[in-house]
């Protein structure tokens, strides 16, 4: 006879660690931005929603957040396109595709000091390779600093983000593909469909769940990333790479403005949950459509 | 399925691509650890090496403080995985085998918890540690590790746990078993690829967590790679030949692992991933 509280024995554990991990700080985040904390450990006044006021009236919230706008639809459209083109190609049988199907992962299992590593000697401009393949090819005339200027910097960081995510998502789509009978090509291959037709007609619109959930877990993941923009450029050149989790560790760790920065990420919170809650209806109306 | 000539070229030809995009980095990374320095700052690159060194490993090993770093890296993350194991085994199973009022609601607000910037919890969290005395100790990092590694934890099992035939579970219990021996005796050995997989996810996550470390962790003895490799790069006139040693050190231990369990890694990831 099964014991009714036996499945909350068992959640417990987990919940209250989250509980107390994840729940409690974050309530009290909450309570910091209503506060004027300057540096970690002192003590503050209650302000009321100044923090929150002071935040929206600046400009280089609405400039963070824009630039994370950039980065995660960049993001999006660059490991999309890498990752469906990757996905296609595992989704053939040949020898040693299984090796191949788990091996993609190399770049994401490292930590980011390596793939920083990797990217700042490939691209530097003393010993790099990438800068003598671009010149040979004839793309730049003579080796260019990738992170020197405002656009280059944010475009470079984009595709060293994409270079690392990319293999990630191209596991989701395959998992994807891998769901799409193959009777539905072998029918449309009797009826004379060309490849790209079969591209369009069948795995283009049965592919749009995975895409779906990508694009909501994939936008999520990608707004938080930290550490390889922090590392590569530390939100520079002049700002041009400071997306919103840069702004919130410089303005807590490095301005001691911590309840300002408390601020911000409520706010930040705020939206992704909105997106989070947004997406999700719009998931289970998809769902409920079909 | 049968492919022409041309789509076996294609075939090929995408397949060298993503092969070089993915590798490529990484051989010019693991060559150039054992080139000479002035070979490796040289302006013509070389794909093979010309020159063969160990003096940057020797350096790394000997005279730098990544040894410290490794072991850290390695406690915390083994720590992180253990511990990541033990609460998602249990909290997957009342989720996905059991049924209970609220059940949903909970399952939700666990995802959520994966929408939320690290950074948020980052600040109020370092004034808990240093309110518990946990500020630079390696157990605090084990928390947020796990913590962080949870919610996708236990939505990997969810796959792993669906291929059981009820029947197996249905019939022990008949037969008067608890439901904990089910759990442990029945269920671990047939999920055994979710667990390493779950294993694996923990793992990685851990040895590449950067920002709680950062803030963390004060003194240098315990550093995990993430963050003292970075101080490595400022620390040094960049010092290109150690730069590329430690980051071949830093990727071995990954790959050895996933040599053993990526396989199954790769099948928790797609798995889950379609519901």
């Amino acid at each position: 006879m099964r014991n009714a509280t036996l499945p909350f024995a068992f959640v417990a554990p987990a919940l209250v660690f989250l509980a107390a991990v994840l729940g409690w700080p974050l309530l009290q985040a909450v309570w910091l931005s209503l506060q004027d904390v300057g540096v970690i450990g002192s003590q503050g006044r209650f302000v009321g929603l100044a923090n929150y006021a002071a935040v929206l009236g600046d400009g280089r919230f609405w400039r963070a957040l824009l630039r994370s706008l950039v980065w995660v639809a960049g993001n999006a459209a660059v490991q999309t396109l890498a990752a469906l083109g990757a996905a296609l190609i595992l989704n053939q049988q040949f020898p040693g595709v299984r090796l191949a199907r788990t091996w993609i992962i190399l770049g994401w299992i490292v930590p980011t000091v390596v793939v920083v590593i990797i990217w700042r000697w490939l691209l530097s401009t003393s010993g790099g390779m990438i800068n003598p393949l671009l010149v040979q090819a004839g793309v730049i005339d003579r080796p260019v600093g990738f992170f020197a200027s405002r656009e280059s910097a944010m475009t470079t960081l984009i595709l060293i983000n994409s270079w690392r995510w990319f293999p990630f998502t191209t596991l989701m789509l395959l998992a994807g593909l891998t769901r799409i009978p193959g009777e539905l090509y072998e029918a449309a291959r009797i009826d004379g469909a060309g490849a790209v037709k079969r591209f369009t007609r069948i795995t283009w619109p049965l592919l749009q769940p995975t895409l779906l959930v990508l694009g909501v877990v994939g936008t999520l993941l990608s707004f938080n990333v930290f550490d390889v923009i922090w590392l590569l450029t530390a939100g520079g050149p002049a700002q041009a790479t400071q997306t919103l989790p840069v702004l919130i560790y410089e303005t807590a760790f490095k301005g001691y403005r911590l309840s300002e920065a408390a601020a911000v990420s409520v706010i930040t919170s705020l939206l992704l949950m909105a997106f989070a809650v947004a997406a999700t209806r719009a998931m289970a109306a998809d769902e409920a459509e079909r | 399925m049968r492919r022409s000539l041309a789509q076996n070229l294609v075939l090929a030809l995408g397949l060298l691509v993503l092969a070089a995009l993915v590798l490529l980095p990484f051989w010019w990374v693991a060559s150039g650890s054992v080139k000479l320095p002035k070979e490796i700052i040289q302006r013509v690159p070389t794909m093979m090496p010309h020159s063969f060194t160990t003096q940057h490993f020797e350096k790394l090993f000997s005279s730098s403080d990544f040894p410290t770093y490794l072991v850290n890296s390695l406690l915390v993350a083994l720590a992180s995985t253990a511990a990541t194991v033990a609460l998602a085994l249990p909290a997957a199973y009342a989720f996905f085998r059991m049924d209970f009022p609220g059940r949903a609601a909970l399952y939700r607000a666990i995802l959520l918890a994966y929408a939320f910037p690290g950074v948020v919890v980052l600040i109020p969290l370092y004034g808990l540690f240093s309110a518990a005395g946990l500020v630079d100790s390696r157990i605090s990092l084990v928390i947020v590790n796990v913590a962080f590694a949870l919610p996708f934890a236990i939505w990997m099992m969810r796959s792993f746990l669906a291929s059981v035939p009820r029947e197996i579970e249905e019939a022990a219990l008949i037969d008067g078993a608890p439901v904990a021996t089910i759990l442990l005796r029945i269920m671990v050995p047939l999920i055994a690829p979710g667990i390493a997989s779950v294993a694996v996810f923990a793992f990685i996550a851990s040895w590449t967590e950067y920002l709680f470390a950062s803030v963390l962790i004060v003194s240098d003895e315990r550093r995990t790679i993430p963050v003292g490799f970075a101080g490595i790069i400022g620390q040094y006139q960049i010092d290109w030949g150690l730069l590329l040693a430690g980051a071949t050190a830093a990727t071995i231990p990954v790959v050895l692992l996933f040599a053993l369990v990526g396989r199954w890694f790769v099948a928790g990831l797609t798995e889950g991933a379609v519901k």
